[in-house]
């Protein structure tokens, strides 16, 4: 017992330095999502035909492929066409717009599920389109979105764990190493397993808290159920 | 005539030969109608003759593919008219009410003033909470849609219309989604509004309604207009038999 807490002491500050990296590339990789699948979703759903067709392609390539396969081509295969990215540069972009089409995908499916009366009813008191897609329909459809949103951040923080294999030290790329280091394989890649368990864990429940928060009743509850 | 006068005689809403067809179903085949000021219409008439069809060529909702309507002096079906500036003086409430669902009552009024209208919050709060006095709701400023009854719905969707000052009301059954007992307070609220002199184009099945509180009935059936009068003769003394046979 004693031999394990040396040897978490000795593993553990490696482990926090990735975690630290970890949560920064689940950060801005969903925030570049949001920036990403914010527009996207609502060209999916108002935009002309082609913008449809073009935005289509996009969600298609990035949920159809392995991430893997996307962020090989991003670090090593954009460089042969002149295009090259540090390790950092290619992990945030290449997990962003991954998650950039999925939230794409979970909003287009909000938006469509307020129904048709509201647009109605605001353009009937002279909102224009897009008056009415911002003032009434956008702020239903983010709450819609948020449990679905909850699922793509809860995602994103594991899907990180791809990144080690372009080098990038963060709590996956950390296990790696110490687990050579030490020639304990199942012990470090356990404690890294409960490192992420934690992570999640407080990730679902500040969204829990958050969801509860913006829920209103008859969009996101049932009146009948009570309060948030 | 002086200038006033003409204004009092023009009519504040003016169809003229409305054409309108969904794919190759002809909903509207010829119907021509005129509102004056303070005026309250009702049409009947069996379902699918294009009674809420023609309502909503008249905010536009529906575009005719021939035929024009003017609102008071401006010809809305003229090319390069804004269609938004239109719907901001015609009042609209819907079977289905559309109350804004993440938005509480006050707030439902309140929206069309500040992003429409421009008007600044505080003015516009205080006005909302006038309308839903209008309406008898005040004391539920504060509620969501789905914490109110499908009356007290109804009810706010007046308010939210109202509180943009419209020139005309339209009322697409209004009272249709709801439950027998909750059809007297909307109706009420409606009647109110009759005496107040607000010019109202309402599309019901509330024969006592039209009755009592319409100007003109008008009877609609396969896109035409059948027969038009006053209550008392539409329905006491109707001159086309079809109009006899749907009382």
């Amino acid at each position: 017992m004693n031999d394990f807490l040396m040897f978490l002491q000795d593993v553990i500050p490696s482990l926090l330095k990735g975690t630290v990296i970890t949560l920064e590339i689940a950060g801005v990789s969903l925030l570049l999502g949001v920036v990403v699948g914010l527009p996207v979703g609502l060209g999916r759903v108002y935009g002309p035909t082609w913008l449809k067709r073009v935005l289509g392609i996009y969600t298609t390539f990035f949920q159809g492929t392995p991430l893997l396969i996307q962020l090989f081509f991003v670090y090593y295969g954009l460089p042969a066409a002149g295009i090259t990215f540090d390790r950092f540069t290619a992990a945030f972009l290449t997990l962003g717009l991954n998650s950039g089409a999925y939230q794409a995908e979970y909003l287009r499916g909000a938006l469509q599920s307020v129904s048709e009366g509201q647009m109605t009813a605001a353009r009937a008191i002279g909102m224009s389109k897009w008056q009415a897609i911002r003032a009434i329909i956008l702020p239903q459809a983010l709450r819609l979105v948020l449990p679905a949103w909850s699922n793509e951040a809860i995602s994103m923080l594991k899907y990180t764990a791809v990144v080690y294999l372009i080098a990038v030290p963060d709590l996956m790329g950390q296990a790696k190493i110490l687990s050579s280091k030490y020639f304990a394989p199942i012990q470090i890649y356990l404690i890294v397993a409960v490192f992420y368990l934690v992570l999640v864990g407080i990730t679902y429940f500040v969204l829990r808290a958050v969801e509860k928060r913006a829920g209103i009743p008859g969009l996101t509850y049932s009146p009948e159920h009570g309060g948030a | 005539m002086t200038n006033s006068e003409a204004a009092k005689t023009q009519p504040i809403v003016r169809l003229e030969d409305i054409y309108k067809a969904f794919g190759v179903t002809e909903v509207l085949k010829g119907v021509s109608l005129s509102l004056m000021p303070q005026e309250v219409v009702v049409l009947v008439g069996p379902s699918g003759t294009g009674k809420s069809t023609l309502l909503r060529c008249v905010n536009l909702l529906s575009r005719p593919d021939k035929g024009r309507i003017w609102l008071e002096e401006l010809e809305i079906t003229a090319p390069g008219v804004n269609e938004d500036k239109v719907r901001q003086r015609v009042g609209m409430v819907f079977q289905e009410f559309n109350l804004f669902t993440h938005l509480t009552a006050l707030e439902n009024v309140m929206i069309g003033m500040t992003k429409v209208l421009k008007m600044d919050k505080r003015a516009a709060h205080a006005k909302a909470l006038e309308e839903l006095e209008r309406v008898g709701l005040a004391n539920r400023a504060d509620h969501y849609p789905a914490q109110l009854s499908g009356g007290q719905k109804q009810r706010v969707a007046i308010a939210r219309a109202l509180g943009m000052d419209p020139h005309v009301m339209l009322f697409d059954e209004p009272t249709s989604a709801l439950d027998p007992e909750l059809t007297g307070e909307v109706l009420a609220v409606m009647q109110k509004l009759a005496f107040e002199g607000m010019t109202m184009m309402v599309v019901s099945h509330e024969m006592g309604f039209a009755r009592e509180v319409a100007d003109r009935v008008v009877f609609m059936e396969g896109g035409y207009i059948v027969e038009a009068g006053p209550p008392e003769q539409m329905f006491d003394h109707p001159q086309v038999d079809r109009t006899r046979v749907s009382q």
